[in-house]
């Protein structure tokens, strides 16, 4: 790690003193996670109670409280990162709920991997209130206090540590992205919002089917994942057992995450829908099946995963060429940016696929960076449609003379979503690439070709929107409604505030990345040992770990590099020892 | 101040103004001018300090953990090394004098502060590339540059072309980054490393290890990048960018990078490979040459002159390590295509980048008209244009004692010992050079303006001849080595196979032949049967068609992506609407089917019914890209 940007006396002194804190009122991070799921909760409830209020008022209330989770969000993410522990849970609180007869109460905490995805549903939770505040909706009391009910489920689910509330949060979140399509949707939101609401019930019942057979099969009377995962670690299900509760999970959370072919309502719902529900789902609540099999199917049921890995890697392939060469034919805006959602996510399965940590870890930075880019599109896009009265992108044209600034941040987006380096995407998909490839050649190669195919609808969609002359279409808009106008400020702020925590994770992947990776190593080295020397695995050679480092490598350092470590660049051996420094001990090198 | 230090400044110097420049310059052209030509400027002050006062020609590897996950490590770091020094001094000094001009060039353009942006953002990516250490981070600033030319490509974004032109030069450079990108993460997996010097020891000890298709798809990279066939067809469209960044970009530093990357891990490749590299550069050297013939707009005939030297230096870097390889007991023979290619590509760099800030004066001075055929008579109204733009001519018909004549004569003579037919090729190709060169200088400066453009033009100011004249000092004494900081002379001079005695009498008589037959034709095909159009237009229509068709590739491409990938597209996207969405989902029993489905065939996996779903599938997409369907 470069010095400079580390060693930043200001941050760094904040941070110590951050870790100071945790150390010394040791229930403080605990309340505050709790505090950033019950606020915009309560508040979303006051603003639906309250009713219409004039605008001013209620947009100051709103906009405070989605600014408060995210607030605590970077504080609760910084401290987690600053702490660099061995991917344990921290910040818990264990709160009764009067079903601890079945093992229920609402446990609260965050690992690596939930740190991250809760900092991002925390930022995109701001940028989606923040446009949502500007956009001037009818019923805005309704529409900003469903979309701060969203923000508590979304926090939840990451925070959560009890399966049931896991789901249960889910649901809090779902619900009112539905009402949210049917009311404030666009052209076709009645069957849209039908489709969505069949579909997910669908995908949702079949996974809480799938917790709910974990829970009866491992007789512990308990939603508790860190005890489930501690137990079933030492006495796995039989495998039997472990591929039915599997094969349950992963059509339903792949139900919830479009994986193809259950992935149509995906379009369709979002292209309907409203923008900022449609930042939350798209960006956030889409994770929760990825997440759900990151977190909680795959090192539950290892076995399990291993014997449906076959089928997911042909289904997700799926996403990645067929869905791919559908975005190429789509002529609606936001159509394609649902399908290239769609399309993104393959890539996030096969990271899960490969059963690798660099796959897993993979997987997990590319969640928190496709949240970030896929939120930054649905937000452009409803700016563009704003201007240009459609979403067809054969009547647009030419808009870049008139909004330069929407044309840059579109720009940027598109170049983000499609993987430029510099940009978050960029890593995630980099360490996907390099986990599939080493799992199985062809698949690597398959599933690179993604980068073409993402390169020419992303493009082509910046040209047909923003380049050459105006069509005509767009030309009569502009002479009914007045020439479009630049970005407003109110629009700006969240499209800025994405497209900055793109940039940030894209530059220092490391801050996001190092938690990630001790998490997932910390929860997937156990299993794979496990499974190498277990008796009920006759695929366990499948389970592959990267050979980069493999004994008998020549791996010591040249001799070029110990006599140039002055100045700003810090020896490798001390890189560690700065507090938020980017990187693990280095756990391969030879001593 | 330690060079390490230093490096970290030259690299981020222009980011940190592409910075400002987004922030505040939107609306501020003269003040983003100001601010992007100054960074460039610290750049290449801070350069030529470091090359000629602070290194020591040791190599240098400042290096950090970047990112990990699992046991997969990505690091950051620079490698100074005599290659990269090499391309810091051009990259860095050619960027300057280009920027300088860009002033001149972009006045009273609404989107100057954009112009320059992306020419900072440019200058870091550029930086980043050649100072990378790793084949990762090399990945990383190649494809920066090919945003930051995607940029400025479409910076007239008005006119459908250049909006069209930037896409499919993203694109089709994508599509060498794919290979690139797969031969990167295979090599990282087969030698557990991409760190630079750490695969060079690897190579030399192991040179079993060496794996043909990776060597295969680490070129795909350079094919999209130095526009070598069969992906060269970015290159003559990037042309409707602004002249300057067809000069920076898209002929002195950036299309070179391919051939930088090539000479970088030089050590990589197996001897396939190294054959497979010549072949592709002489054939990009004399396709292009033959098509320059083939259009009258004075960018696009230096854009496939462009492409000509390019396969030149591709071809010579095979031939040379080619050499090396068979010659292993001759010492430093190992180095002979590293440094024939980048002698080449930094003497290529002034005088190309000459010929195109020439074009640049003509074209602000004519109102950008940029067929030939509509300007002459330029020598007598802009007289230092001239000057400097026969000095360019003259350097890369090979005229001795021009910078041209050095680099292209080590090329040359290299073929001449290693490949009879690559030899007679790049001969012939020299001579077409010539003559297509002579086309466009005798068109354009002499005889009657024929045009109210031409004949309206007045020399440039000082802000854009007086980089033409650096440009042409250089291109005068680029073969001499006191013009370069000592640390280049090893790659540029010592490791380049100069031939000597009778060989060196014998490329000297090729040379000057070729040269001054080539412009001779020129001259008397192009301007003395008359210039007022092109004369095999003229004269032989059905030939001249042929240089225009330029082998109908691009007619192919365009072919595949309409009628091929759009029908795939949209056969699929039918189906996707009408099958899963309409029938399968829209039914009430379809969710329970569809499952049952997906569950049942997993588990009884019959491998005939796969094969013969595939059959099918690709019997139905087929008839249906052949329009059968409509």
């Amino acid at each position: 790690m470069i010095a400079p940007a580390v060693n930043f006396a200001p941050l760094t002194g904040i941070l110590q003193w951050q870790q100071g804190l945790h150390v010394a009122v040791p229930w403080l991070n605990g309340a505050l996670l709790l505090a950033s799921i019950l606020f915009p909760l309560v508040a979303g409830f006051a603003l639906l109670l309250a009713g219409p209020k004039p605008g001013r008022a209620l947009g100051v209330v709103a906009g405070v409280a989605f600014l408060i989770p995210a607030l605590f969000a970077v504080w609760l993410w910084s401290t987690y990162a600053g702490f660099r522990g061995e991917g344990e849970y921290l910040f818990r609180t264990d709160i009764s709920t009067g079903l601890d007869a079945f093992g229920i109460s609402l446990k609260l905490g965050l690992n690596g991997i939930s740190a991250p995805l809760f900092l991002m549903a925390g930022i995109v939770g701001l940028a989606a209130g923040l446009f949502a505040i500007q956009s001037g909706m009818e019923r805005m009391h309704a529409y900003l206090g469903l979309l701060l009910i969203m923000l508590s489920g979304l926090l939840g689910l990451f925070a959560s540590i009890d399966l049931f509330f896991f789901y249960f949060f889910h649901e809090f979140a779902l619900i009112p992205t539905f009402i949210m399509i049917g009311i404030w949707g666009g052209r076709g939101r009645k069957a849209a919002a039908m489709e969505m609401t069949i579909y997910l019930t669908l995908g949702a019942l079949l996974s809480l089917t799938g917790l709910i057979a974990v829970y009866v099969q491992s007789g512990l009377n308990s939603f508790d994942m860190i005890t489930l995962r501690e137990h079933l670690a030492v006495i796995p299900l039989a495998t039997a057992v472990q591929q039915y509760a599997f094969g349950l999970l992963l059509f339903g959370f792949g139900i919830l995450v479009s994986l193809w072919p259950f992935h149509t309502w995906a379009p369709r719902g979002y292209a309907a829908a409203p923008a900022s529900a449609a930042m939350l789902h798209a960006g956030v609540l889409k994770k929760f099946g990825l997440y759900g099999l990151v977190q909680v199917a795959v090192p539950l049921l290892p076995d399990g995963a291993l014997s449906w890995s076959p089928v997911l890697i042909y289904l997700a392939l799926g996403n990645v060429l067929i869905i791919g060469f559908v975005t190429l034919a789509q002529r609606d805006l936001k159509r394609m940016i649902g399908y290239s959602s769609v399309m993104h996510m393959g890539y996030i399965f096969l990271g899960i696929v490969s059963l690798s940590t660099v796959g897993i870890g993979a997987a997990v930075f590319l969640m928190f960076a496709h949240g970030l880019s896929i939120a930054l599109l649905f937000l452009l896009s409803a700016s563009i449609e704003n201007r240009t009265g459609t979403t067809d992108l054969f009547c647009m044209g030419g808009l870049a003379r008139q909004t330069p600034v929407l044309a840059g941040f579109f720009v940027a987006a598109v170049f983000a979503a499609i993987g430029l380096p510099g940009f978050a995407n960029f890593w995630g998909e980099l360490a996907v690439f390099i986990a599939v490839f080493e799992f199985e050649k062809w698949l690597g190669v398959l599933v690179i070709l993604g980068i073409i195919i993402s390169a020419v609808y992303g493009l082509r969609a910046v040209a047909q929107i923003f380049y050459g002359e105006a069509s005509d279409a767009l030309a009569g808009h502009v002479a009914k409604a007045g020439a479009p106008s630049d970005l407003k400020g109110a629009e700006r702020a969240p499209a800025l505030l994405l497209l900055l925590a793109l940039m940030f994770s894209g530059f220092l992947p490391g801050t996001i990345a190092d938690s990630i990776n001790r998490s997932v190593e910390a929860t997937y080295r156990p299993v794979q040992v496990s499974l190498s020397g277990g008796s009920s695995m006759p695929a366990a050679s499948q389970i592959r770990r990267m050979t980069a480092t493999s004994p008998g490598f020549p791996w010591e350092s040249l001799e070029v590099r110990d006599h140039h470590t002055a100045g700003l660049w810090l020896p490798p051996d001390q890189t560690d020892g700065g507090l938020f420094a980017m990187n693990g001990p280095d756990r391969t090198n030879n001593p | 101040m330690n060079p390490e230090t230093l490096l970290f400044c030259i690299l981020f110097l222009p980011l940190g103004a592409a910075l400002v420049i987004a922030c505040f310059g939107r609306r501020h052209g003269s003040f983003s001018a100001a601010v992007s030509v100054g960074s460039s400027f610290a750049q290449m002050a801070l350069s030529l300090w470091l090359l000629w006062g602070i290194w020591d020609e040791s190599a240098l590897q400042p290096q950090a953990q970047w990112l990990v996950f699992g046991d997969v490590r990505f690091h950051m770091g620079f490698l100074l090394n005599n290659t990269a020094a090499l391309l810091l001094f051009v990259v860095s000094f050619v960027g300057f004098w280009i920027h300088l001009f860009s002033i001149g060039y972009t006045r009273g353009d609404p989107g100057r502060g954009r112009f320059f942006g992306g020419m900072s953002i440019f200058m870091f990516a550029m930086m980043g590339l050649v100072l990378a250490d790793n084949l990762f981070m090399m990945f990383i600033f190649w494809e920066l540059v090919g945003f930051s030319s995607y940029m400025l490509i479409a910076h007239y974004f008005e006119r459908p072309a250049a909006a069209a032109a930037a896409n499919k030069a993203f694109i089709v450079n994508r599509v060498g980054d794919f290979g690139f990108l797969i031969g990167i993460i295979w090599c990282y997996l087969h030698f557990g490393t991409v760190d630079l010097a750490e695969l060079e020891v690897l190579a030399a000890a192991n040179p079993e290890m060496l794996l043909t298709p990776i060597s295969l798809l680490l070129i795909s990279g350079v094919l999209g990048k130095s526009a070598q066939v069969p992906l060269h067809v970015w290159l003559p469209d990037a042309m409707e960018g602004p002249t300057p960044v067809s000069a920076l970009i898209h002929a002195a530093t950036m299309v070179a990078a391919g051939v930088y990357l090539l000479g970088r891990i030089y050590f990589m490749y197996t001897e396939t490979a190294l054959t497979a590299i010549i072949v592709i550069g002489t054939v990009t050297a004399i396709y292009s040459a033959i098509c320059a013939f083939g259009v009258s707009d004075i960018k696009k005939i230096l854009a496939y002159s462009t492409l000509s030297q390019l396969g030149f230096l591709v071809a010579a870097f095979g031939m040379g390590t080619r050499f090396g390889l068979y010659e292993q007991e001759l010492e430093g023979a190992r180095l002979f295509g590293v440094g024939a290619a980048n002698f080449h590509l930094t003497t290529h760099a002034f005088f190309k980048a000459l010929l195109f800030l020439g074009a640049g004066s003509i074209l602000h001075a004519c109102h950008h008209q940029q067929d030939i055929f509509k300007l002459g008579g330029l020598w007598r109204r802009m007289p230092l244009t001239f000057l400097f733009f026969t000095i360019a001519v003259l350097a890369i018909a090979g005229i001795p004692p021009l910078a041209g004549f050095h680099s292209k004569d080590a090329i040359l003579f290299l073929a001449y010992e290693e490949s009879q037919v690559v030899f007679y090729v790049l001969v012939l190709t020299t001579l077409l050079t010539a003559w297509y060169m002579g086309r466009l200088y005798f068109v354009t400066f002499f005889g009657k303006p024929r045009t109210e453009e031409a004949e309206g033009a007045r020399e440039s100011s000082w802000v854009m001849w007086l980089p033409l004249g650096v440009l042409a000092v250089y291109s005068v004494l680029g073969g001499f080595m006191f013009v370069y900081p000592p640390g280049l002379h090893f790659l540029i001079d010592q490791s380049v196979m100069h031939p000597v005695g009778g060989d060196y009498t014998l490329m000297l008589v090729i040379s000057v032949a070729c040269g001054g037959l080539g412009l001779a034709l020129g001259y008397l095909v192009y301007f003395r049967m008359g210039a007022e159009s092109d004369v095999v237009g003229r004269r032989l229509p059905g030939f001249h068609g042929f240089l225009r068709s330029r082998l109908f590739i691009d007619e192919i491409y365009g072919f595949y992506v309409r009628a091929i990938q759009q029908r795939v597209a949209e056969f699929l996207a039918f189906l996707d609407q009408i099958l899963i969405s309409g029938l399968l989902v829209r039914g009430s029993a379809g969710i329970a089917a569809i499952l049952g489905v997906v569950a049942r065939g997993s588990f009884t996996g019959s491998l005939h019914g796969y094969v013969y779903w595939l059959l099918a599938g690709m019997l139905l997409f087929s008839l249906y890209a052949f329009g059968i369907f409509g």
